[in-house]
């Protein structure tokens, strides 16, 4: 293992939901983001799986300090980076960097794409002397496969694809260490997803970046990551390497993410076996007892309802190693390996389904 | 909590660079642009901005120019009524009193025997410059109190809520009559004071929805994730992006803040006479419109024309400034 | 044949020119049968379905040829109140953003109920009874209960099962769903799909699924039409194009998702971007991120070459392409 060069732990950002204007009065919680724990190896690339809601995007903004946590910590290199302010605030910021989901709402429609590459110097100016950055900033244009003339063009004479590049750019200005980006591709059309997919693989080894890759979908998030992360209603409920978490997934939430994936083979649909879920997520303002994804479970028993599963290798796969021995909050997690023993569809426990989302 | 899936399909307003452009690397072999829309089309040739592409809409646009060239007409006067009034406003024969459209007085005369024309073109001085200046205050307070609410938000954000809703609540003219009763001054200040006072709260709510929205775009995000302060965020993130709206308000509230100081004018508590205004003729002329109609029609004609010029200009650069009208 | 598009044109007027969106489309649809159209943005899938259903925005956009022959009739020829008989009773349209195609002010019964008000006559207190009948047919648990509510108290999935119980309402022949699950979730995406492919079959309905992703395509359709820049370039049985696609397009589309034996790889990419619609290519429109692009390919456009009995392909080397 790699040596972490981001810690995460215990990890928690609850919105409060208040009523009334001048007296504001708490009356609950939104839990976007309820206990995460994780740490990212330096020149390692996690991915963070996981449906709308699941809190995958704040866990992304806390990495890169826009929100603060209401408790857990991040740990930068061993420092708390979740209560810094100020200089050693801005110092960190140098080298955690963002790259956004929307490439038409994150590039200012008022400044040229060289004001935009280059405001980065202008903040951090000991970065690189006045007289360099114009330089650098056609550096960083060519590194992202755009032409160095475009220095002076606006955001919106470039197409999805190539914003995504100057946001890319922009992100590697400082030099960062650590790269998080979130749906960096999803926005984009299907042909030039994968132009910047290669893009950001590429970059990542040749600036040897550690990078936090959150998305939705999970033959991407295979294809760029060396580890993977799968998040539901503000947890991570099943963590390991690529082939532990898609080949040997323990998890039932992952199992059935994993089969609902539609697979572009169509040979693959008659004997293909599904796990349809029924129901919705609940909502985070409102989470269930115990395990989490107890309500939409075949597997729920009253365990389940009592007893919060642990992140950690189920006592049962311990010894004899192999690739289910990873981590995985289930009180039955049981190794559902796809086309091996794929489990059938089960009707869940308590029909939580369709309660307003 | 935002984790919003978006697919490539929809109005993403697609743009990309023109013909005359080459392309990146991988890109490199389409130097044409994609559409816009759901599977509809919007595409853009070359450099533009919002504010060149809103002058350019303006030119084309019939409203604009006619609204345009009333108010540039009016500004000139305002500047130097002499030019084409070279009498004094104040120089009055009641001997004349009433009488109607004669050589060298082509408004004819109202009841104190002033030259109606002298006045409605000196009364354009008092009315513009109320409305620039009563503009100006509430623009100038009402963006900075609503930018600074909207930016940080949190208590400072409720206290000026409910103080902008306190002054929702007061009626205009009733306001007036009482606050403006009290004050005795030959100057147009009370008035411009009173219009800025009751006037910025509108204009604060806007800058405030303005910055608000403004400030949940990814660039600002981005900026803040690069560790810029608040000032670099408010200037040079978030104002250029929410200054749109405040003028566009701003703009027709002119026209409206014209016709405030004519009513508080005719109700006696504006400008006082000797001081020259279209609100003070009109009321002077009223009680004779019978006989002598000319000397209510020119002021309150200037008046509506004034009000109405504004009104269309701000509707113009409104239409102007929203893509989404385009 | 249920539904025939022949040879369709659609434009749109814009301020930098005529966009031509839609340039000569062909498709069809059996009963019982599901044609997924798959395509980018831009690629004119929506455009041409919103020409068959009659909603084109007109102005700015405009039908300057072809035909829609469905059940014998060309609806294009139709006039307007007769055009309205046949939309939502005999075809319908499913949406993407199943929120913002519900009113927010009227309980989603009422809603469902409008259908047989106005299309059938039913009485208010009948057609209540119909919508129930219906949400428990899309499988909306307690539709007694939430018949009452309103499209904010459903969550996303739940949402798209009302529009697509209020499509079926009147049992229509053909059913259209532009892209009908891109805003959910995966999981709750193969909900949907399941449901929509259920109801086809218990139904015997055409439908036209219209989406960009291909393994929604694979999972539920049985033939595809491939869009690009307004044209059809390659149609075929669903089995036949993952096997081996006779277009280089299509083969793009498929090499670029991530595989797993590619892990670590480059992934295949088309290089550059979709063609802008007021300016196509002249020759193949696809011809400049084209792998196999020649001479020819820059000045004739290639019609659609028969691959086989049930397939086409819109390539001048399409063998070339077949055989990889």
């Amino acid at each position: 293992m790699a040596e972490p060069i981001i810690e995460v732990s215990d990890l928690v950002k609850h919105y409060p939901l208040t009523r009334g204007v001048l007296f504001r009065k708490q009356v609950g919680a939104v839990r976007a983001v309820d206990g995460v724990d994780f740490h990212l190896g330096r020149g390692e690339t996690l991915g963070i799986v996981g449906e709308s809601g699941c809190g995958k995007s704040t866990v992304a903004k806390m990495l890169v300090n826009l929100e603060r946590p209401t408790a857990g910590s991040i740990r930068y290199k061993g420092e708390d980076i979740t209560r810094l302010s100020g200089r050693a605030l801005k110092a960190v910021r140098r080298n955690i960097q963002m790259v956004f989901q929307d490439p038409y709402t994150s590039l200012n429609p008022r400044m040229t794409v060289g004001d935009i590459i280059g405001e980065p110097y202008d903040i951090h100016p000991e970065v690189a002397p006045k007289g360099d950055r114009r330089r650098r900033v056609q550096d960083l244009l060519d590194v992202v496969g755009l032409d160095p003339e475009y220095i002076n063009r606006y955001p919106h004479q470039f197409s999805g694809g190539q914003r995504q590049r100057i946001g890319i750019a922009r992100g590697l200005a400082l030099r960062p260490e650590v790269i998080v980006a979130d749906e960096p591709v999803s926005a984009l059309d299907v042909s030039v997803q994968a132009q910047v997919i290669n893009l950001m693989d590429r970059l990542q080894r040749e600036f040897e970046l550690s990078c936090v890759f959150i998305a939705h979908d999970l033959s991407i998030v295979r294809h760029i990551s060396d580890r993977v992360g799968v998040m539901y209603l503000g947890r991570i409920v099943e963590t390991g390497t690529d082939t532990e978490i898609y080949e040997h997934p323990t998890h039932p939430y992952t199992q059935a993410l994993l089969s609902a994936v539609p697979v572009p083979d169509p040979e693959a649909r008659e004997h293909r076996e599904r796990i349809i879920l029924s129901g919705d997520v609940p909502s985070p303002t409102n989470i269930p007892s115990g395990c989490r994804f107890r309500t939409r479970c075949w597997k729920a028993r009253e365990r389940c309802a009592r007893e919060v599963p642990a992140l950690a290798v189920p006592a049962w796969f311990r010894t004899g190693g192999g690739p289910a021995a990873h981590d995985s909050a289930c009180h039955f997690a049981a190794d559902g390996s796809i086309g091996r023993s794929a489990p059938g569809q089960v009707v869940p426990l308590e029909g939580h389904g369709g309660g307003p989302g | 909590m935002s984790d919003r899936h978006y697919e490539p399909e929809p109005a993403l307003a697609a743009t990309a660079v023109g013909g005359t452009v080459d392309l990146g690397v991988e890109e490199a072999e389409t130097p044409k642009k994609r559409p816009a829309g759901p599977d509809g089309p919007a595409p853009q040739d070359r450099p533009r901005s919002l504010w060149s592409d809103a002058w350019r809409d303006l030119r084309r646009n019939p409203v604009f120019i006619v609204s345009g060239l009333v108010i540039l007409f009016l500004v000139l006067i305002a500047l130097w009524p002499s030019a084409i009034a070279s009498r004094s406003p104040l120089d009055c024969d009641l001997s004349k009193a009433q009488e109607g459209s004669q050589a060298g007085h082509p408004f004819g005369f109202d009841g104190q025997g002033c030259d109606v024309y002298t006045r409605t073109v000196h009364g354009a001085r008092t009315s513009v410059a109320v409305g620039v200046l009563a503009t100006l205050g509430v623009a100038v307070l009402g963006s900075v109190l609503g930018a600074l609410a909207g930016f940080f938000g949190g208590i400072w954000d409720s206290i000026l809520s409910r103080i902008t809703d306190v002054f929702f609540a007061i009626p205009v003219v009733l306001g007036g009559l009482v606050l403006l009763s009290v004050i005795t001054s030959d100057t147009v200040w009370p008035v411009i004071g009173f219009i800025v006072l009751l006037g910025w709260p509108q204009l604060s709510r806007i800058a405030r929805g303005a910055v608000i929205t403004a400030k949940q775009h990814d660039y600002v995000q981005a900026a803040r994730a690069l560790g810029a302060s608040n000032s670099r965020l408010m200037l040079r993130h978030i104002a250029p992006n929410a200054v749109a709206p405040v003028i566009v308000v701003a703009t027709i509230s002119l026209g409206t803040y014209i016709a405030l100081e004519a009513t508080l004018s005719y109700l006696g508590v504006g400008l006082k006479p000797p001081s020259v205004s279209w609100g003070i003729d009109i009321s002077a002329a009223s009680p004779y419109v019978r006989n002598a109609p000319h000397a209510l029609l020119w002021p309150s004609g200037a008046l509506a024309i004034t009000v109405l010029a504004f009104i269309m200009l701000g509707d113009a650069v409104r239409d102007a400034l929203d893509p989404k009208l385009r | 044949m249920l539904l025939e598009v022949r040879d369709l044109h659609v434009e749109f007027r814009t301020r930098d020119g005529v966009a031509r969106a839609v340039n000569g489309v062909s498709y069809g649809v059996d009963e019982g049968e599901t044609l997924a159209v798959l395509g980018e943005s831009g690629s004119g899938k929506s455009v041409t379905a919103q020409a068959i259903m009659g909603i084109l925005d007109v102005p700015p956009g405009r039908i300057t040829g072809g035909e829609v022959v469905f059940q014998g009739r060309d609806l294009l020829k139709l006039k307007e109140d007769e055009r309205r008989k046949v939309r939502g009773a005999e075809m319908s349209m499913i949406f993407q953003d199943a929120l913002s195609s519900l009113n927010p002010v009227l309980s989603v019964g009422d809603q469902l109920g409008e259908m047989f008000t106005v299309h059938r006559g039913m009485s208010r207190k009948d057609a209540r009874a119909k919508a129930v009948e219906l949400m428990d047919r899309v499988r909306i648990p307690a539709a007694r209960e939430r018949v009452k509510q309103y499209p904010h108290q459903f969550s996303g999935g739940m949402r798209q099962r009302v529009m697509i119980a209020m499509a079926l309402a009147l049992e229509p022949a053909l059913i259209i769903a532009d892209e009908p699950t891109t805003a959910l979730d995966v999981t709750v995406q193969a909900q949907v799909m399941e449901l929509l492919a259920e109801l086809r079959r218990e139904y015997r309905m055409g439908l036209i699924l219209i989406t960009h992703d291909l393994g929604v395509v694979a999972d539920v359709a049985d033939r595809i039409a491939v869009m690009y820049a307004g044209r059809i370039v390659e149609s075929a049985p669903v089995h036949d194009i993952y096997k081996a696609p006779a277009h280089p397009y299509t083969r793009g589309l498929l090499d670029s998702v991530p595989r797993l034996d590619l892990k670590g790889r480059e992934l295949y990419a088309i290089k550059g971007l979709p063609p802008n619609l007021t300016h196509i290519p002249p020759g193949c429109a696809f011809h400049p991120r084209c792998p196999l692009a020649r001479d020819v390919c820059r000045t004739d456009e290639p019609p659609l070459h028969e691959v086989a009995d049930t397939r086409g392909s819109a390539c001048h080397f399409w063998r070339e392409c077949l055989n990889g």
